[in-house]
């Protein structure tokens, strides 16, 4: 589900608290609480930004639910198959997922956030404004996981046409995200879908006009 | 000194003597000395002990407490109040020794003042000694209840070893024979207002005057009456008067020692005036104030004032126990052990005290078994003659109370090791709840408030108690629930508080100022501890306990790094170390939780508590942060001034 442009050489490195297995439960009280649920969302936000994904899976993240231990033990070994997560792979689906589970799933502590714990993270990063559920208003499995939310998204392609004096061109959404003029750019590679979301931001603001329809669509600056 | 100064328990009550029970509390009271307040001494509650009358100062306790012991008390009266003024209890003191060798003219009251017990109505036909004539005469005497002759009870009577076999002497006048009952009553009232004497089987032919002027503070007062020949005359008192004998009210002259009719000892003193002054010393409450600088040694009587009500109550138990006269027990001769045996016919021998010689001293097993016999053959005498008859009964009962311990330690002996030693540990408990607070102790307006506050002391007491430990063992934090069942257990199954006093009473440590704390948890546990451990110091073990646990390596590899996380703890670990029950540990794991110094892991091996790295807000940054800063800091300093 995400995709990644660049390849990553080098393995996510994981912040103190993932090795500490209280980071698991959900606190009770609530000021700890407050803090776990920050470090949490920092360190998906990093994790994300680190392997540039921006749709997460909470199914593929975190498997069959974590309802029971049992389940928890046949997915972990079904996990196994990778696992030296990060790789130099060039970033695929089927990595992203592997690499998501490990997200949440210490495997050398055997603690792992629950499916609830988990969306009480996302929520705590949606009323930040760094998360929102693809689609639907809340619930749901895919999650944008804004590192850069659309606006600042829409800075950054603005910033680009502006540098490269593209103002008044007409171009692909393909163009944009894959093509060889923004090879460098951060959003090089970026989500389509997310490409939109920041267009249209800047549409918006009267920067650019987004016309065409499903996958050949095109954008103008102004 | 009449009033002296008075040690309080933890729990700010009167530390008692040995043997001493407490009869009597009431609040809300006041002193006085002679006609005039003590100005420190006005707001207080009164204990009556047997023993004592103790008032304690409600507000500077330790320093305005004073006792009055029931021994130095002459006479007591009852003054039932009249319009502003409170109902009163007077205290007349015993005169100083120099006025015991005055007079004994116009004693119209108090036969027997001299030798520390009041006249009582109670008493009145009692037992009164007989002329103590320097010969070998009993000093006691039993009046017949046929012909109301006094005789004397014969001075090889001894009622620690008086059974039904003893031979009793009929009644000289009528020839009808006494009961035992009788004469041992008569005996054992003389021989608890007897002075501390050697250990004597024998009723000690001292006469009670010898011993009586040494008995008191001033030693180089010569023993005057104890010859029994001479008094000297009061040359303050009127010579005319005579000198009523207590007995039959024949006026004898001054100069006479027993009553040329019955024969009754004539002894007294000059507690005329001290009496003229306790009459006219009824003034209204708002009386005038005592001069501080007069001293206390003044043989002044002393007034409680009872403003809250309570004093019938206290007078009828004063009563009881200046009959009683417990303080007297203590000096008692201690009971002749093994050197009584019961001869062929039954009747009690006693073989001369002090002496080895006569006794067979076996070796080995056959000795053994001899020693065995000597000591089932003694309980064996000491039991029946106890339960003969219920004053018997009274008499030895310090004797039968060890006896029967005795048997309980070898019952238990033959159960398990740990059942007898809980049996112990409660049996020593109960023995020392001997004070215990009952809802007939207190009297007057407010008591239930007054009974609740005094269960409260007795409860801090029992708490604080170091030699139970109780706090101490449960590793300084109780269960309510526990206390409560334990302290009734204590009780010995007589007088049980009901939980809602229970809490009632528990709820007034903190007003009082006790050393104790009802905490409540969240959870609505209610635990017991000592006032001095907050919060604060619990948490400050917990976490130096997590810090060592930083320091040394956990049992089994672990998977993250203990050097920096430590280890998580259950309520288990933390019930094992600090000796907490486990729902304790469980509150106070919570509780440092919710201040947010530990946090939680749920897992597979239950419920955990780590320290606190989530939060940083949390205490558990904010001192390593000092630590760091503070070679930092030097560093610069040391910068600043050019040393680096």
């Amino acid at each position: 589900m995400a995709t990644t442009a660049t390849t990553t050489t080098t393995p996510f490195e994981f912040p103190w608290e993932y090795s500490f297995p209280p980071f698991f439960t959900r606190q009770t009280n609530l000021t700890t609480h407050h803090a776990q649920l920050t470090k949490w969302s920092d360190l998906i936000l990093a994790y994300c930004r680190h392997y540039r994904i921006f749709k997460l899976s909470l199914s593929a993240a975190i498997p069959s639910s974590t309802t029971t231990t049992t389940t928890t033990t046949t997915t972990t070994t079904a996990g196994a198959t990778t696992s030296s997560p990060p790789g130099g792979t060039t970033a695929t689906s089927g990595v992203g997922q592997a690499q998501t589970e490990e997200l949440f799933h210490n495997r050398r502590l055997n603690r792992r956030l629950s499916l609830a714990d988990a969306r009480e993270v996302i929520d705590a990063m949606r009323r930040n404004g760094r998360a929102e559920y693809v689609g639907g208003k809340d619930g749901g499995d895919l999650v944008w996981v804004y590192w850069r939310t659309p606006e600042e998204w829409a800075a950054l392609v603005e910033k680009w046409v502006d540098d490269t004096g593209q103002k008044g061109v007409v171009m692909t959404l393909y163009e944009l995200t894959e093509g060889d003029g923004t090879k460098g750019t951060d959003f090089h590679g970026l989500d389509v879908e997310l490409l939109l979301k920041a267009l249209h931001v800047l549409a918006k603001r009267g920067k650019a006009q987004v016309f065409g329809q499903d996958d050949s669509q095109g954008v103008k600056f102004f | 000194m009449f009033l002296k100064h008075l040690d309080l328990t933890t729990a700010l009550r009167p530390a008692y003597l040995p043997d001493e029970a407490l009869l009597f509390v009431q609040d809300n009271v006041g002193l006085y000395e002679g006609k005039y307040k003590l100005p420190n001494q006005q707001n207080g509650q009164v204990y009556l002990t047997s023993h004592r009358i103790c008032y304690v100062d409600k507000e500077e306790p330790r320093k305005h407490s004073v006792a009055l012991d029931l021994r130095d008390v002459d006479r007591y009266e009852f003054y039932a109040g009249f319009l502003k003024s409170s109902p009163k209890v007077t205290l007349v003191p015993k005169p100083l020794k120099k006025s015991s060798l005055y007079t004994r003219a116009s004693a119209i009251s108090s036969p027997n003042s001299a030798r520390g017990h009041a006249s009582s109505p109670g008493y009145a036909d009692g037992p009164y000694r007989s002329s103590p004539e320097p010969a070998l005469v009993a000093n006691a005497t039993w009046v017949c209840t046929i012909c109301s002759f006094s005789n004397a009870v014969p001075s090889n009577f001894d009622p620690t070893t008086a059974n039904l076999h003893t031979p009793l002497p009929p009644c000289l006048a009528c020839g009808i024979k006494p009961t035992l009952a009788h004469v041992l009553k008569a005996a054992i009232s003389n021989a608890t207002s007897r002075p501390p004497a050697p250990a004597s089987p024998v009723p000690s032919t001292n006469s009670i005057r010898s011993s009586f002027p040494t008995e008191g503070s001033h030693a180089p007062t010569p023993p005057l009456i104890s010859s029994g020949t001479a008094s000297i005359p009061d040359p303050s008192s009127d010579s005319t008067s005579r000198f009523q004998c207590p007995r039959c009210t024949f006026l004898n002259h001054p100069s006479l020692l027993s009553c040329e009719i019955c024969g009754a000892s004539l002894l007294s003193q000059n507690s005329a005036q001290l009496r003229g002054q306790g009459g006219s010393i009824r003034t209204e409450s708002p009386g005038p104030v005592r001069n501080q600088s007069r001293g206390l040694d003044t043989a002044e009587s002393i007034k409680v004032s009872f403003r809250g009500g309570g004093e019938k109550i206290f007078y009828e138990r004063l009563k009881g126990s200046m009959i009683q006269r417990k303080w007297l027990l203590q000096g008692a001769p201690p009971v002749p052990k093994s050197a009584r045996t019961i001869d062929e016919n039954g009747a009690v021998v006693r073989s001369p005290l002090g002496e080895g010689t006569g006794r067979k001293k076996g070796v080995g097993i056959a000795g053994l078994e001899q020693r065995g016999l000597d000591i089932r053959k003694n309980n064996e005498v000491m039991i029946g003659s106890a339960f003969e008859d219920l004053d018997a009964l009274m008499a030895s009962a310090k004797e039968i109370v060890a006896l029967a311990e005795r048997f309980a330690r070898q019952g238990n002996g033959g159960s398990g090791a740990a059942a007898s030693e809980a049996n112990t540990v409660l049996a020593e408990s109960a023995s020392q709840l001997g004070l215990v607070t009952t809802k007939d102790i207190v009297g007057g307006s407010s008591s239930e408030r007054l009974y609740l506050s005094e269960l409260a002391r007795n409860l801090a007491e029992f708490l604080t108690d170091d030699a139970r430990g109780v706090l101490r063992k449960a590793g300084g934090v109780i269960n309510f629930v526990d206390l409560w069942a334990m302290f009734n257990r204590a009780r010995g199954g007589v007088e049980l508080v009901s939980p809602n006093d229970f809490e009632k009473a528990a709820r007034m440590w903190e007003p009082l100022k006790l050393p104790v704390r009802l905490r409540t948890f969240k959870s609505g546990v209610m635990v017991v501890q000592s006032s001095d451990r907050t919060d604060e110091t619990t948490i400050k073990s917990i976490r130096s306990w997590l810090a060592d646990l930083r320091e040394f390596p956990p049992d089994k590899e672990v998977p993250w790094n203990w050097h920096r996380f430590g280890r998580g703890v259950t309520a288990r670990d933390a019930a094992e170390r600090f000796g907490w029950s486990i729902g304790v540990a469980e509150e106070e794991l919570e509780m440092a939780e919710e201040r947010g110094i530990l946090c939680r892991e749920e897992g597979i091996e239950g419920l955990k508590f780590w320290e606190n790295f989530l939060d940083p807000g949390a205490a558990t940054r904010k001192p390593r942060r000092k630590v760091l800063a503070e070679p930092e800091r030097i560093l610069k300093a040391l910068e600043e001034t050019g040393f680096l």
